[in-house]
Protein backbone atom coordinates (compact mmCIF):
# COMPACT_ATOMS: atom_id res chain seq x y z
CA UNK A 1 0.00 0.00 0.00
CA UNK A 2 1.51 3.33 -0.97
CA UNK A 3 2.61 5.44 1.93
CA UNK A 4 0.41 8.44 2.42
CA UNK A 5 -2.65 6.81 0.95
CA UNK A 6 -3.86 5.77 4.34
CA UNK A 7 -7.47 5.89 3.46
CA UNK A 8 -8.20 2.46 4.76
CA UNK A 9 -6.18 2.15 7.90
CA UNK A 10 -3.66 3.78 10.11
CA UNK A 11 -0.19 2.56 9.27
CA UNK A 12 2.72 4.42 10.74
CA UNK A 13 5.39 5.25 8.23
CA UNK A 14 8.03 2.67 8.63
CA UNK A 15 11.28 1.33 7.38
CA UNK A 16 14.74 2.79 7.26
CA UNK A 17 13.36 6.04 5.92
CA UNK A 18 11.05 6.58 8.78
CA UNK A 19 9.62 9.99 8.26
CA UNK A 20 9.70 8.81 4.69
CA UNK A 21 10.39 11.90 2.63
CA UNK A 22 9.47 10.15 -0.57
CA UNK A 23 6.11 8.86 0.41
CA UNK A 24 4.81 11.82 2.34
CA UNK A 25 2.02 13.52 0.41
CA UNK A 26 3.30 16.83 -0.86
CA UNK A 27 0.32 18.87 0.18
CA UNK A 28 0.51 17.60 3.73
CA UNK A 29 4.20 18.26 3.76
CA UNK A 30 3.71 21.82 2.55
CA UNK A 31 1.07 22.33 5.20
CA UNK A 32 3.81 21.68 7.66
CA UNK A 33 7.02 23.07 6.25
CA UNK A 34 5.44 26.28 5.05
CA UNK A 35 2.54 27.21 7.21
CA UNK A 36 4.00 26.34 10.55
CA UNK A 37 7.26 26.53 12.33
CA UNK A 38 8.87 28.75 14.82
CA UNK A 39 8.82 32.36 13.90
CA UNK A 40 12.36 33.33 14.57
CA UNK A 41 12.92 36.86 15.78
CA UNK A 42 9.50 38.28 15.26
CA UNK A 43 8.36 38.17 11.70
CA UNK A 44 11.46 36.64 10.25
CA UNK A 45 10.12 33.38 9.00
CA UNK A 46 11.66 33.17 5.62
CA UNK A 47 14.65 35.39 5.71
CA UNK A 48 17.40 36.01 3.27
CA UNK A 49 20.10 38.22 4.67
CA UNK A 50 17.67 39.42 7.30
CA UNK A 51 15.14 40.43 4.69
CA UNK A 52 11.80 38.91 5.62
CA UNK A 53 10.15 37.22 2.69
CA UNK A 54 7.37 35.43 4.25
CA UNK A 55 4.04 36.79 3.01
CA UNK A 56 5.32 37.47 -0.40
CA UNK A 57 6.86 34.11 -0.89
CA UNK A 58 4.19 32.08 0.78
CA UNK A 59 1.53 33.30 -1.57
CA UNK A 60 3.66 32.37 -4.50
CA UNK A 61 4.48 29.01 -3.03
CA UNK A 62 0.96 28.12 -2.20
CA UNK A 63 -0.34 29.05 -5.59
CA UNK A 64 2.31 26.92 -7.25
CA UNK A 65 1.00 23.84 -5.55
CA UNK A 66 -1.72 23.83 -8.07
CA UNK A 67 -1.82 26.16 -11.01
CA UNK A 68 -5.56 26.08 -11.28
CA UNK A 69 -6.18 28.01 -8.12
CA UNK A 70 -4.73 31.26 -6.95
CA UNK A 71 -4.84 30.39 -3.27
CA UNK A 72 -5.45 26.72 -2.67
CA UNK A 73 -5.92 27.03 1.03
CA UNK A 74 -8.03 30.13 0.94
CA UNK A 75 -8.22 31.78 4.28
CA UNK A 76 -9.66 30.97 7.62
CA UNK A 77 -6.70 29.04 8.91
CA UNK A 78 -4.06 29.97 11.40
CA UNK A 79 -1.06 31.48 9.74
CA UNK B 1 28.69 15.18 24.19
CA UNK B 2 27.45 16.56 20.99
CA UNK B 3 29.97 17.60 18.50
CA UNK B 4 29.34 20.93 16.96
CA UNK B 5 31.02 22.50 14.02
CA UNK B 6 31.98 26.08 14.44
CA UNK B 7 33.79 26.90 11.27
CA UNK B 8 31.97 27.30 7.98
CA UNK B 9 33.66 24.22 6.64
CA UNK B 10 35.99 23.68 3.75
CA UNK B 11 33.42 24.29 1.07
CA UNK B 12 33.79 27.81 -0.07
CA UNK B 13 31.71 27.24 -3.06
CA UNK B 14 31.71 28.12 -6.65
CA UNK B 15 29.87 31.32 -5.87
CA UNK B 16 30.67 34.08 -8.29
CA UNK B 17 29.96 36.81 -5.81
CA UNK B 18 33.26 36.59 -3.96
CA UNK B 19 33.03 37.30 -0.26
CA UNK B 20 29.55 36.09 0.70
CA UNK B 21 29.57 32.99 -1.45
CA UNK B 22 27.68 30.90 1.05
CA UNK B 23 24.72 31.39 3.29
CA UNK B 24 23.72 29.23 6.24
CA UNK B 25 20.51 27.31 5.81
CA UNK B 26 18.85 26.30 9.08
CA UNK B 27 16.65 23.21 9.09
CA UNK B 28 15.85 22.82 12.74
CA UNK B 29 16.85 23.32 16.33
CA UNK B 30 17.50 20.33 18.51
CA UNK B 31 18.83 19.27 21.86
CA UNK B 32 21.74 16.82 21.95
CA UNK B 33 21.37 15.89 18.32
CA UNK B 34 23.50 13.24 16.70
CA UNK B 35 25.79 14.71 14.04
CA UNK B 36 26.08 11.31 12.39
CA UNK B 37 22.32 11.22 11.81
CA UNK B 38 22.51 14.03 9.30
CA UNK B 39 26.07 13.98 8.04
CA UNK B 40 25.33 11.88 4.99
CA UNK B 41 22.20 13.65 3.85
CA UNK B 42 22.20 15.80 0.73
CA UNK B 43 20.17 18.56 2.35
CA UNK B 44 19.56 21.58 0.18
CA UNK B 45 22.97 21.74 -1.44
CA UNK B 46 24.65 18.44 -2.16
CA UNK B 47 28.34 18.76 -1.52
CA UNK B 48 28.32 20.59 1.77
CA UNK B 49 27.58 18.46 4.81
CA UNK B 50 24.54 18.97 6.98
CA UNK B 51 25.96 19.72 10.41
CA UNK B 52 25.11 20.79 13.91
CA UNK B 53 25.91 24.30 15.04
CA UNK B 54 25.87 24.88 18.75
CA UNK B 55 24.28 27.99 20.19
CA UNK B 56 23.91 28.25 23.93
CA UNK B 57 22.70 24.90 25.19
CA UNK B 58 21.06 23.85 21.93
CA UNK B 59 22.10 23.05 18.38
CA UNK B 60 20.92 24.31 15.05
CA UNK B 61 20.93 21.85 12.18
CA UNK B 62 22.51 23.78 9.36
CA UNK B 63 24.14 23.56 5.97
CA UNK B 64 26.24 25.94 3.89
CA UNK B 65 24.41 26.73 0.70
CA UNK B 66 25.52 28.78 -2.29
CA UNK B 67 24.28 32.29 -1.68
CA UNK B 68 23.68 32.76 -5.37
CA UNK B 69 21.11 29.98 -5.41
CA UNK B 70 19.39 31.14 -2.27
CA UNK B 71 19.13 34.84 -2.82
CA UNK B 72 15.71 36.38 -2.70
CA UNK B 73 15.09 36.33 -6.43
CA UNK B 74 16.68 32.95 -7.04
CA UNK B 75 14.73 31.40 -4.22
CA UNK B 76 11.46 32.87 -5.29
CA UNK B 77 12.01 31.63 -8.78
CA UNK B 78 12.92 28.14 -7.68
CA UNK B 79 10.21 27.77 -5.13
CA UNK B 80 7.51 28.88 -7.47
CA UNK B 81 8.49 26.00 -9.70
CA UNK B 82 6.52 23.08 -8.47
CA UNK B 83 9.18 20.46 -9.05
CA UNK B 84 11.79 22.53 -7.33
CA UNK B 85 9.44 23.37 -4.48
CA UNK B 86 8.77 19.70 -3.95
CA UNK B 87 12.44 18.84 -4.04
CA UNK B 88 13.26 21.55 -1.49
CA UNK B 89 10.39 20.58 0.79
CA UNK B 90 11.35 16.93 0.75
CA UNK B 91 15.03 17.68 1.31
CA UNK B 92 14.08 19.89 4.23
CA UNK B 93 11.84 17.22 5.64
CA UNK B 94 14.42 14.47 5.20
CA UNK B 95 16.91 16.31 7.38
CA UNK B 96 14.35 17.14 10.02
CA UNK B 97 13.06 13.58 10.14
CA UNK B 98 16.60 12.24 10.47
CA UNK B 99 17.48 14.50 13.39
CA UNK B 100 14.15 14.02 15.07
CA UNK B 101 14.60 10.25 15.04
CA UNK B 102 17.25 10.67 17.71
CA UNK B 103 16.60 13.94 19.51
CA UNK B 104 13.77 16.32 20.32
CA UNK B 105 13.66 18.63 17.34
CA UNK B 106 11.97 21.90 16.50
CA UNK B 107 11.57 22.19 12.73
CA UNK B 108 12.10 25.61 11.24
CA UNK B 109 10.17 26.74 8.18
CA UNK B 110 11.42 25.94 4.73
CA UNK B 111 14.13 28.32 3.56
CA UNK B 112 15.23 29.85 6.82
CA UNK B 113 18.53 31.40 5.87
CA UNK B 114 21.20 33.56 7.41
CA UNK B 115 24.30 35.21 6.09
CA UNK B 116 26.55 33.01 8.14
CA UNK B 117 26.94 30.92 11.25
CA UNK B 118 27.40 33.93 13.48
CA UNK B 119 24.12 35.38 12.32
CA UNK B 120 22.43 32.09 13.04
CA UNK B 121 23.83 32.00 16.55
CA UNK B 122 22.88 35.57 17.26
CA UNK B 123 19.33 35.15 16.02
CA UNK B 124 18.61 31.79 17.61
CA UNK B 125 20.19 32.63 20.91
CA UNK B 126 17.58 35.32 21.38
CA UNK B 127 14.94 32.63 21.21
CA UNK B 128 16.77 30.01 23.20
CA UNK B 129 14.30 30.05 26.03
CA UNK B 130 11.38 29.68 23.70
CA UNK B 131 13.05 26.78 21.92
CA UNK B 132 13.51 25.07 25.24
CA UNK B 133 9.85 25.49 26.04
CA UNK B 134 8.83 24.05 22.69
CA UNK B 135 11.25 21.15 23.04
CA UNK B 136 9.75 20.38 26.42
CA UNK B 137 6.31 20.27 24.88
CA UNK B 138 7.12 18.06 21.91
CA UNK B 139 9.72 15.72 23.39
CA UNK B 140 8.46 12.14 23.28
CA UNK B 141 5.49 13.13 21.17
CA UNK B 142 4.59 12.86 17.53
CA UNK B 143 2.05 14.46 15.28
CA UNK B 144 -0.74 12.70 13.44
CA UNK B 145 -2.54 14.35 10.59
CA UNK B 146 -6.22 13.64 10.07
CA UNK B 147 -8.31 14.85 7.19
CA UNK B 148 -11.99 14.36 6.64
CA UNK B 149 -13.63 14.50 3.22
CA UNK B 150 -17.28 14.54 2.28
CA UNK B 151 -17.94 11.53 0.13
CA UNK B 152 -18.62 12.55 -3.41
CA UNK B 153 -22.26 12.51 -4.46
CA UNK B 154 -23.08 10.18 -7.26
CA UNK B 155 -26.55 11.40 -8.16
CA UNK B 156 -27.17 13.81 -10.98
CA UNK B 157 -27.93 17.43 -10.27
CA UNK B 158 -31.51 18.70 -9.99
CA UNK B 159 -31.33 20.52 -13.31
CA UNK B 160 -30.76 17.30 -15.11
CA UNK B 161 -33.34 15.05 -13.54
CA UNK B 162 -36.00 17.76 -13.49
CA UNK B 163 -35.84 18.61 -17.15
CA UNK B 164 -39.14 18.15 -18.85
CA UNK B 165 -38.76 15.69 -21.65
CA UNK B 166 -38.54 17.91 -24.70
CA UNK B 167 -41.00 17.53 -27.50
CA UNK B 168 -39.18 16.27 -30.50
CA UNK B 169 -39.85 19.21 -32.72
CA UNK B 170 -38.34 19.31 -36.14
CA UNK B 171 -36.78 22.64 -35.23
CA UNK B 172 -34.97 20.85 -32.46
CA UNK B 173 -35.82 23.52 -29.92
CA UNK B 174 -33.57 23.26 -26.87
CA UNK B 175 -34.96 22.29 -23.51
CA UNK B 176 -35.57 24.49 -20.55
CA UNK B 177 -37.05 27.95 -21.05
CA UNK B 178 -38.22 27.11 -24.54
CA UNK B 179 -40.44 24.40 -23.11
CA UNK B 180 -42.66 27.24 -21.91
CA UNK B 181 -42.49 28.76 -25.37
CA UNK B 182 -43.67 25.54 -26.88
CA UNK B 183 -46.65 25.63 -24.53
CA UNK B 184 -47.96 28.79 -26.25
CA UNK B 185 -49.24 26.88 -29.13
CA UNK B 186 -50.45 23.98 -27.07
CA UNK B 187 -53.81 23.34 -25.44
CA UNK B 188 -54.69 24.81 -22.01
CA UNK B 189 -54.37 21.34 -20.62
CA UNK B 190 -50.84 21.08 -21.87
CA UNK B 191 -50.08 24.50 -20.41
CA UNK B 192 -51.37 23.36 -17.06
CA UNK B 193 -49.25 20.31 -17.25
CA UNK B 194 -46.23 22.44 -17.99
CA UNK B 195 -47.15 24.61 -15.03
CA UNK B 196 -47.37 21.54 -12.89
CA UNK B 197 -44.00 20.30 -14.00
CA UNK B 198 -42.67 23.82 -13.38
CA UNK B 199 -43.83 23.58 -9.81
CA UNK B 200 -42.49 20.08 -9.58
CA UNK B 201 -39.20 21.34 -10.91
CA UNK B 202 -39.02 24.02 -8.24
CA UNK B 203 -39.88 21.50 -5.60
CA UNK B 204 -37.20 19.21 -6.80
CA UNK B 205 -34.70 22.06 -6.79
CA UNK B 206 -35.75 22.97 -3.28
CA UNK B 207 -35.54 19.35 -2.23
CA UNK B 208 -32.11 18.99 -3.71
CA UNK B 209 -30.97 22.10 -1.92
CA UNK B 210 -32.30 20.87 1.38
CA UNK B 211 -30.64 17.56 0.79
CA UNK B 212 -27.38 19.30 0.05
CA UNK B 213 -27.64 21.39 3.20
CA UNK B 214 -28.50 18.34 5.22
CA UNK B 215 -25.50 16.54 3.82
CA UNK B 216 -23.26 19.51 4.50
CA UNK B 217 -24.40 19.67 8.09
CA UNK B 218 -23.99 15.93 8.48
CA UNK B 219 -20.49 16.25 7.07
CA UNK B 220 -19.56 18.97 9.49
CA UNK B 221 -21.03 17.00 12.36
CA UNK B 222 -19.02 13.98 11.28
CA UNK B 223 -15.87 16.09 11.12
CA UNK B 224 -16.54 17.30 14.64
CA UNK B 225 -17.01 13.72 15.79
CA UNK B 226 -13.70 12.71 14.24
CA UNK B 227 -11.99 15.68 15.87
CA UNK B 228 -13.47 14.85 19.26
CA UNK B 229 -12.36 11.25 19.00
CA UNK B 230 -8.80 12.17 18.11
CA UNK B 231 -8.61 14.85 20.76
CA UNK B 232 -9.36 12.14 23.25
CA UNK B 233 -6.03 10.53 22.41
CA UNK B 234 -4.04 13.73 21.92
CA UNK B 235 -2.37 16.13 24.31
CA UNK B 236 -2.95 19.01 21.91
CA UNK B 237 -4.68 19.58 18.62
CA UNK B 238 -4.64 22.13 15.92
CA UNK B 239 -6.79 22.89 12.90
CA UNK B 240 -4.88 23.46 9.70
CA UNK B 241 -6.36 25.24 6.74
CA UNK B 242 -8.56 22.97 4.74
CA UNK B 243 -7.46 22.32 1.20
CA UNK B 244 -9.30 23.76 -1.73
CA UNK B 245 -11.39 21.38 -3.79
CA UNK B 246 -9.02 21.94 -6.67
CA UNK B 247 -6.35 20.24 -4.60
CA UNK B 248 -8.42 17.47 -3.12
CA UNK B 249 -9.70 16.48 -6.54
CA UNK B 250 -11.59 13.22 -6.61
CA UNK B 251 -11.74 13.00 -2.86
CA UNK B 252 -14.40 15.64 -2.56
CA UNK B 253 -14.76 18.57 -0.21
CA UNK B 254 -12.38 18.63 2.68
CA UNK B 255 -14.21 19.17 5.93
CA UNK B 256 -11.38 18.86 8.39
CA UNK B 257 -7.62 19.15 8.22
CA UNK B 258 -6.23 18.77 11.68
CA UNK B 259 -3.08 17.79 13.51
CA UNK B 260 -2.87 16.01 16.82
CA UNK B 261 0.05 15.88 19.19
CA UNK B 262 0.17 12.38 20.61
CA UNK B 263 2.58 10.59 22.92
CA UNK B 264 4.97 8.32 21.08
CA UNK B 265 3.93 4.71 21.10
CA UNK B 266 0.20 5.38 21.04
CA UNK B 267 -0.29 4.47 17.39
CA UNK B 268 -2.72 1.81 18.43
CA UNK B 269 -4.94 4.28 20.24
CA UNK B 270 -4.88 6.57 17.25
CA UNK B 271 -5.82 3.70 14.99
CA UNK B 272 -8.60 2.61 17.29
CA UNK B 273 -10.03 6.09 17.59
CA UNK B 274 -10.04 6.38 13.81
CA UNK B 275 -11.60 2.97 13.33
CA UNK B 276 -14.28 3.78 15.83
CA UNK B 277 -15.36 7.00 14.19
CA UNK B 278 -15.17 5.44 10.76
CA UNK B 279 -17.73 2.90 11.75
CA UNK B 280 -19.94 5.36 13.62
CA UNK B 281 -23.30 5.91 11.92
CA UNK B 282 -22.74 9.67 12.00
CA UNK B 283 -19.62 9.29 9.87
CA UNK B 284 -20.91 7.18 7.02
CA UNK B 285 -20.93 10.11 4.63
CA UNK B 286 -17.28 10.97 5.07
CA UNK B 287 -13.82 9.61 4.38
CA UNK B 288 -11.22 9.83 7.11
CA UNK B 289 -7.59 9.94 6.04
CA UNK B 290 -4.69 9.65 8.43
CA UNK B 291 -1.02 10.48 7.94
CA UNK B 292 1.79 10.09 10.39
CA UNK B 293 3.62 9.93 12.59
CA UNK B 294 5.09 13.32 11.74
CA UNK B 295 7.73 15.30 13.53
CA UNK B 296 5.48 17.70 15.46
CA UNK B 297 5.64 20.44 12.87
CA UNK B 298 2.29 21.85 13.78
CA UNK B 299 3.04 22.26 17.44
CA UNK B 300 6.12 24.40 17.53
CA UNK B 301 4.39 27.70 16.97
CA UNK B 302 4.14 28.95 20.49
CA UNK B 303 1.53 28.42 23.11
CA UNK B 304 -1.53 30.02 21.63
CA UNK B 305 -2.14 28.16 18.46
CA UNK B 306 -2.46 24.59 19.53
CA UNK B 307 -5.34 25.49 21.77
CA UNK B 308 -7.39 26.06 18.66
CA UNK B 309 -10.05 23.69 17.63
Amino acid sequence: MPVGEHVGEVVPWEGPESGAPIGVPLVDLLDRVLATGVVVSGDLVLAIAEVPLVRLSLNALLSSVNERVAAPWGDGGPL
Amino acid sequence: MTQTVDEPGPHQRRGQGGAAATATYVFAVCRDGDPAAVAGLPGQAPGAPVRLLRFGSLEAVVQDVPAAEFGQEALRERLTDRTELERCARAHHAVIAAVAAGAPTVPLPLATLYLGDERVRAALREDERRFHAVLERIAGRVEWGVKVYARRETTGGPGRSATVAPARTPAGAPEGPSAAGAAHAATPGAARSVGRSGRAYLERVRGARQERERRQQAGLDAAEAVDRALRGVAVASRRLRTHDTALTGERGTQLLNAAYLVAEGREREVAEAVEEVRSAPACQGVEVEVTGPWVPYSFVDGGGLDARG
